[in-house]
């Protein structure tokens, strides 16, 4: 069992044609950001907690802001990692069949989720009732049915990731086939949690699930992408690393093209149609978060990853996948406002006014703040069980 | 695939438990019964109101529809259907309606049942105005009942669409499912909260912060109080239009109804072929609001 697993280095895979190049500041900026996000999310949740919803943009009209697009963003993420990692060990596939590089995906996963829940959880108006939904679901609800599919899937994480240790179980494959069900179907169900709603005509569209589990597969790929190639080969020769970062950027840049192919899908349809379109894409296309589309997403996110991604260098690779894995919360984001920011009735905004009764939204300090605490949840939780999986597997190997 | 046949046949056989149990789960609640309201006998209403006025022919309308709602609710609960008809071709726009659902329900900032949205048409000098209250349709189908993760929400027998104040957590997922932007969020706010700020320290200054009182009384929708000073319900709840049910169990016509001045609203009961909504909603001249969401409003206008 080699250390590395538990050493953030950006180590190039010793394969021909790879130099080896270790940057020793990448570790120090990890944790230079950690403590900022930190100390920023712990001044957000205080202020959240003192203050209830009222430091919010939020209100009655756009209900949902940032944390429920961060929210979206993470499960995605783990979806999408889940389903790679635990396909590549069930097919043993090179550079995925270690069961430490299993777990370490399996980690990454649950950072990815847990937080998001936590950003759910502070976004209700009642946080005391949040297992209500457990105690008396309603599964005719969206909510409820993603609310059970998630924690169903977080359990099955968390038994694989125990049974990992027991390599040869003959439930760890059976569990990460169901665990990986779980990942493809979770995100078409975000995407159904808008889908259904006949009320936003931007959300109402059957593509939307499949866009929620093709943004997924890109951001989760991207993400895992990224870790392996700052976490270097680990228990695994550096051709089997080089293998497996080879595959993880074929599939970035197959999910990135095929993402943008169905964004313009449903676009086209909006468009070009002869009896006119949703609102909500001229706001996207348009509207004062113009750059949110054309800068973040379709430059950031798409262009530019994609020629670094097409070209030689892993340095290009690492850059690229850090640029889907973050801008693609754009995409969420672009969602959910939007399909929020159009009412049915014209005129209801003026009707009564009141900062909370308006069609517009922008993330306040708070949220942003909350966010942060977000990310930074989500890295400790990385770190930690990243090192108890080590410690772990070392008694393991020990007292075996 | 280095899968064993065994490991083949449980990863089937999780996957198909599963997809069972999520199946069953949502039929469950789909083919399932909504909650449980009280029905039959113990809902009826031996009301008092007009009882020492004896009618007559030309009776005010206001007298008219408060003498139905008497008998309607001298019915059992699910054989009244509770239906209101606006005609906003005599609606002025004075928003009286709106001030006095605040007044009558205590909702905070933020919070409102029943806007009147104003229509502009036309071009100068051609130009027309429009008034359009909207409370909740209480709609046949409501798009908002079935997205509630946790069955808060729900549509009575009469035809009220209801949120439990006590079970709803808050999520804001039916405030995005109605198209008719009819539910809004009570996020906490008071309206004196704010008061007297940089005001000079002195007899007149508030000493213990600048809410008024009277904002801190618990209001009595459903039939029950609930005090949002301690940060209780219905504060972080969803909020909605019901018709005034706490005005209806003791005779009185909502609040919005009552004060209307130019007698555009009406109130009742269709299940009565001689109520005064039954003659109305059956003219040629009704329409509903987004008819094409195939929500079954139980708000009819005049038009």
């Amino acid at each position: 069992m080699s250390e590395s697993t538990s050493r953030v280095e950006l180590a190039e895979p010793r394969a021909p044609g790879w130099p080896e190049v270790r940057v020793g500041w990448w570790r120090t900026l990890l944790w230079v950001l950690w403590a900022a996000f930190a100390a920023a999310g712990v001044i957000g949740v205080a202020q959240r907690f003192l203050y209830g919803h009222l430091p919010a943009g939020y209100g009655s009209y756009v209900p949902w802001g940032l944390w429920v697009g961060l929210y979206f963003h993470g499960v995605g993420i783990a979806g999408g990692v889940f389903v790679l990692a635990g396909l590549g060990y069930i097919f043993a596939l090179p550079g995925f069949r270690q069961p430490a590089v299993l777990r370490v995906a399996i980690v990454l996963a649950l950072a990815a989720i847990l937080p998001a829940f936590l950003g759910i959880w502070l976004d209700l108006g009642r946080m005391e009732r949040a297992a209500t939904i457990f105690l008396s679901p309603n599964f005719t609800s969206m909510m409820a049915f993603n609310a059970w599919l998630y924690n169903g899937f977080i359990v099955v994480s968390a038994l694989c990731w125990l049974l990992s240790f027991r390599p040869r179980s003959t439930w760890l494959k059976p569990l990460l086939c169901l665990g990986a069900f779980l990942s493809a179907i979770i995100p078409s169900q975000s995407g159904s949690f808008f889908g259904v709603v006949d009320a936003k005509a931007y959300w109402h569209s059957a593509l939307l699930p499949v866009l929620f589990v093709t943004s997924a597969l890109t951001a989760g790929s991207a993400v895992l992408l990224a870790v392996r190639m700052m976490m270097g080969p680990g228990p695994m020769s550096a051709d089997e690393h080089a293998i497996a970062v080879r595959r993880l950027r074929v599939v970035t840049l197959g999910a990135l093209v095929a993402y943008f192919f169905l964004e313009f899908a449903e676009f086209s349809v909006a468009l070009w149609n002869p009896h006119g379109h949703d609102r909500a894409f001229d706001l996207v296309l348009f509207g004062p978060y113009w750059w949110l589309f054309w800068i973040v997403h379709v430059f950031l996110g798409g262009l530019v990853p994609l020629v670094m991604l097409l070209q030689r260098g892993w340095r290009r690779w690492m850059v690229g996948a850090l640029l889907v894995a973050v801008t693609f919360v754009s995409v969420r984001l672009n969602v959910l406002i939007p399909g929020q920011a159009v009412g049915e009735i014209r005129g209801l905004q003026e009707a009564f006014q009141h900062p909370r009764l308006t069609y517009v939204y922008h993330a306040t300090p708070m949220e942003y703040l909350v966010g942060f605490l977000m990310l930074a949840t989500g890295m400790t939780i990385f770190y930690l069980g990243c090192r108890i999986s080590e410690r772990l597997a070392e008694r393991i190997q020990q007292t075996s | 695939m280095s899968m064993t046949r065994r490991e083949a046949v449980k990863a089937g056989a999780l996957v198909g438990a599963g997809v069972a149990a999520s199946v069953a789960a949502v039929l469950k609640d789909r083919l399932g019964p909504p909650p449980a309201d009280p029905l039959g006998e113990e809902t009826r209403r031996q009301l008092s109101a007009l009882k020492h006025v004896p009618p007559k022919t030309d009776e005010d309308l206001l007298v008219r529809m408060q003498r139905e709602l008497v008998q309607a609710m001298a019915k059992p609960v699910e054989q009244r259907r509770w239906t209101m008809v606006i005609d906003i071709r005599k609606c002025v726009g004075c928003h009286a309606c709106t001030i006095g659902c605040i007044a009558e329900n205590k909702l905070p900032p933020g919070v409102v049942y029943r806007p009147v949205v104003t229509e502009e048409s036309g071009t100068f000098p051609n130009v027309r105005l429009r008034f359009l209250p909207r409370p909740c349709m209480q709609c046949d189908k409501p798009p908002c009942v079935p997205v509630c993760p946790v069955k808060a929400t729900w549509k009575r027998p009469d035809g009220v669409v209801v949120v439990n104040y006590d079970k709803c957590i808050g999520c804001r997922y039916c405030l995005t499912a109605c198209p008719y932007g009819a539910r809004t969020s009570d996020f906490g706010e008071y309206y004196t909260d704010s008061a007297a700020q940089g005001a000079p320290a002195g007899p007149e200054r508030p000493a213990l912060g600048s809410r008024a009182p009277w904002e801190e009384q618990p209001s009595h929708e459903y039939a029950k109080s609930w005090d949002r000073a301690r940060h209780g319900s219905p504060v972080g709840n969803a909020r909605k239009c019901h018709f005034c049910l706490h005005r209806l169990e003791v005779g009185q016509l909502p609040m919005c109804v009552t004060t209307c001045i130019g007698r555009a609203t009406y109130f009742g009961d269709p299940n009565d072929p001689r109520a005064l909504v039954t003659e109305l909603i059956a003219r040629h001249n009704v329409q509903v609001l987004l008819p094409h969401k195939n929500t079954e409003p139980r708000v009819f206008y005049i038009v």
